[in-house]
């Protein structure tokens, strides 16, 4: 099944004073578009990509937003 | 006999011309007379080799619980904002129901980070009505003020708990519009709502439950008054805020209705968003819609520290391992000398100079007050470590509770938020005074403007003065305020155009229950009048009491 697939990532500053990510991600129709994440849905992110790096998040499913 | 004259000043009236060496005459708290006034008063202000405006106007602020025991709303009328905003991001402390006050004081302490004292000691709590909050606010007034109400309360009002559950009746959405058209007839300058917010349990606010018929039927109301429509979209994607715009659009024509929404951040990250959203706000004017982009002028900073996970970290991985552990195993990777030498390593040969040592110590916790504002490079040289050293060694010494502030991380580019900033359809403010408490400072956003944008040539003075007064009363409807002209309120600033600024951020605890908030003074500000009186001179508050509700 075709789904969105994270293929940038970094750290950027949020509007609450907090680091935040922003991740871009490339859909099924090749469309790549980036979406901000808040500081703790970020780390949830890469605690479930296991990453330790945000570069590590390249290449992963955005379905792992969900777990 | 005029009451004040403001003499030999440049005077910049607030409307764009270019400023003119003059006078201004003041008479019962309204302005008299512009340019070479003769005649005597019982109070003359000398400025010579001052500008002399109108009072600046905040449009995006959370006092509304400060407003209760600080009637100046600390230190926003030191830097010469005459006129705030509460009740943003669909959150105002009326109408609210006894019944209803624990939940919303959660959702307060969510945005404005204030300690629970400030709702339980500061303040007796009286109405329940807006108008009932109108009256309690206005006994102590020293600056004036443009209540929004917020969409969440008139949900909670209407709905009770299952404003945090679901869509509303269509009995439910008359009864919201009964009672915003109550609300607006007492002194509102319009609606808030949120697409974005959370309550104290991350659960999304009541505005965010309301479907578009909702919004639709309360906007009704508001074209019934012509004011406005105030939203915090889904900032964090640009094409969902862009979805916004168009919805405020048609909202905004359908109703004739002014509409603004905030944040807009300029990031690295994202260098298309801000130009994409302001292209589309062209498009939406050009189609005869008003849907204000509303921009700040200060960067945004990014803070942390040991005690919790950061995404600061996101390019360490090895401090990230570390630090996203329970608190007990992160403490003791933070004392194990192996795994504290290979973090310090992962900082670079400088051991952290280069990438850590702008990092500026914040106070207010745990950390020692004497090294509040200075940066970890220097803190790092007088303990005789080197940066990633200190960072660890001196948040162990108190308990991991000592945060730090990378400034200026993002919306920090000046060239290219000077030309944002100075497009004729962007709404400067976006401030959030009250808020973020304990996270960072929401005051001096004005004298920023000056210091950063025009003083290097972004805007010109007259520029700058006419987007927070004359050009934001125009956005808000607020007739009365805005410009130096005969017959205006007497709201002036006298300021020294090359001094103007915010000072450093420092920690104080001048919150009831010696609550902690980040704050920053004014420079450059010489004297500030609240229709016609005296509020704040030479580095003083007066104890005129002369502001009002001014919608």
């Amino acid at each position: 099944m075709d789904e969105a697939v994270i293929v940038g990532a970094q750290v950027v500053a949020g509007h609450d004073g907090s680091a935040e990510l922003l991740v871009t991600l490339r859909h099924a129709n090749g469309v790549e578009a980036p979406v901000q994440l808040d500081e703790a849905t970020g780390l949830k992110l890469m605690a479930a990509c296991g990453a330790s790096h945000v570069d590590e998040l390249s290449g992963q499913s955005w379905r792992r937003i969900v777990e | 006999m005029f009451d004040v004259i403001v003499k030999n000043g440049l005077v910049v009236d607030g409307s764009g011309a270019p400023g003119f060496k003059g006078d201004v005459a003041i008479k019962d708290g309204r302005i008299a007379a512009v340019g070479k006034v003769t005649g005597e008063a019982r109070t003359v202000v000398d400025a010579t080799g001052r500008v002399v405006a109108p009072g600046f106007i905040d449009p995006h602020t959370h006092f509304d619980v400060q407003l209760l025991w600080d009637g100046a709303a600390k230190p926003a009328l030191e830097h010469g904002v005459t006129c705030v905003v509460p009740g943003n991001c669909s959150l105002s402390l009326a109408p609210l129901k006894i019944a209803d006050r624990a939940r919303l004081i959660g959702m307060f302490q969510q945005i404005e980070e204030m300690p629970p004292e400030a709702f339980t000691e500061a303040f007796e709590w009286t109405w329940e009505d807006f108008a009932g909050y109108r009256a309690a606010i206005e006994k102590d007034l020293s600056i004036n003020v443009a209540p929004l109400v917020g969409h969440s309360v008139i949900r909670l009002w209407v709905m009770g708990p299952a404003s945090q559950e679901r869509a509303a009746t269509p009995d439910e959405i008359k009864a919201m519009q009964d009672l915003l058209r109550e609300c607006l007839e007492a002194g509102a300058v319009g609606l808030s709502t949120s697409f974005v917010d959370v309550d104290e349990n991350g659960r999304p606010v009541p505005s965010r439950f309301a479907q578009f018929e909702e919004l639709d039927a309360l906007s009704a109301v508001l074209g019934e008054f012509g004011r406005m429509l105030q939203i915090v979209p889904e900032f964090y994607a640009t094409d969902i805020t862009i979805a916004r715009i168009d919805q405020l659009a048609e909202l905004s024509l359908k109703h004739n209705i002014p509409t603004t929404f905030s944040p807009v951040f300029d990031n690295a990250g994202t260098p298309n968003s801000v130009p994409r959203q302001i292209a589309r706000v062209e498009e939406q004017f050009a189609r005869g819609a008003r849907v204000w982009p509303q921009m700040q002028t200060r960067p945004a900073d990014i803070s942390f520290s040991l005690l919790r996970p950061s995404l600061f970290f996101g390019r360490l991985p090895r401090w990230m391992r570390v630090l996203r552990q329970p608190l007990e195993q992160r403490l003791a990777g933070l004392r194990d000398p192996a795994i504290v030498e290979k973090m310090i390593a992962d900082t670079g040969p400088d051991e952290g100079e280069k990438l850590l040592g702008r990092l500026v110590l914040r106070g207010g916790d745990a950390a020692p007050p004497e090294l509040a504002g200075m940066t970890l490079s220097e803190i790092a040289k007088a303990r005789g470590e080197t940066p990633a050293r200190a960072l660890i060694s001196l948040s162990l010494e108190h308990g991991l509770d000592v945060a730090f502030v990378s400034a200026n991380a993002g919306h920090e580019k000046t060239e290219r938020v000077g030309p944002m900033l100075a497009h004729p359809l962007v709404h400067i403010g976006a401030s959030d005074g009250g808020a973020h408490l304990a996270s960072f400072a929401t005051y001096g956003d004005t004298g920023y403007l000056f210091s950063e944008f025009v003083r290097k040539g972004h805007l010109t003075l007259e520029q700058a003065v006419a987007k927070i007064t004359g050009e934001t009363a125009d956005i808000w409807g607020l007739k009365d305020r805005g410009r130096l002209q005969p017959g205006k309120a007497a709201d002036i600033v006298v300021f020294d155009a090359e001094r103007i600024d915010r000072a450093e951020e420092l920690p104080i605890f001048d919150m009831p229950g010696d609550g902690m908030r980040y704050t920053r003074a004014a420079r450059g500000i010489d004297t500030v009048l609240v229709n016609g009186e005296v509020a704040y001179t030479a580095g003083s508050y007066t104890m005129a009491r002369a502001g009002v509700v001014c919608v």
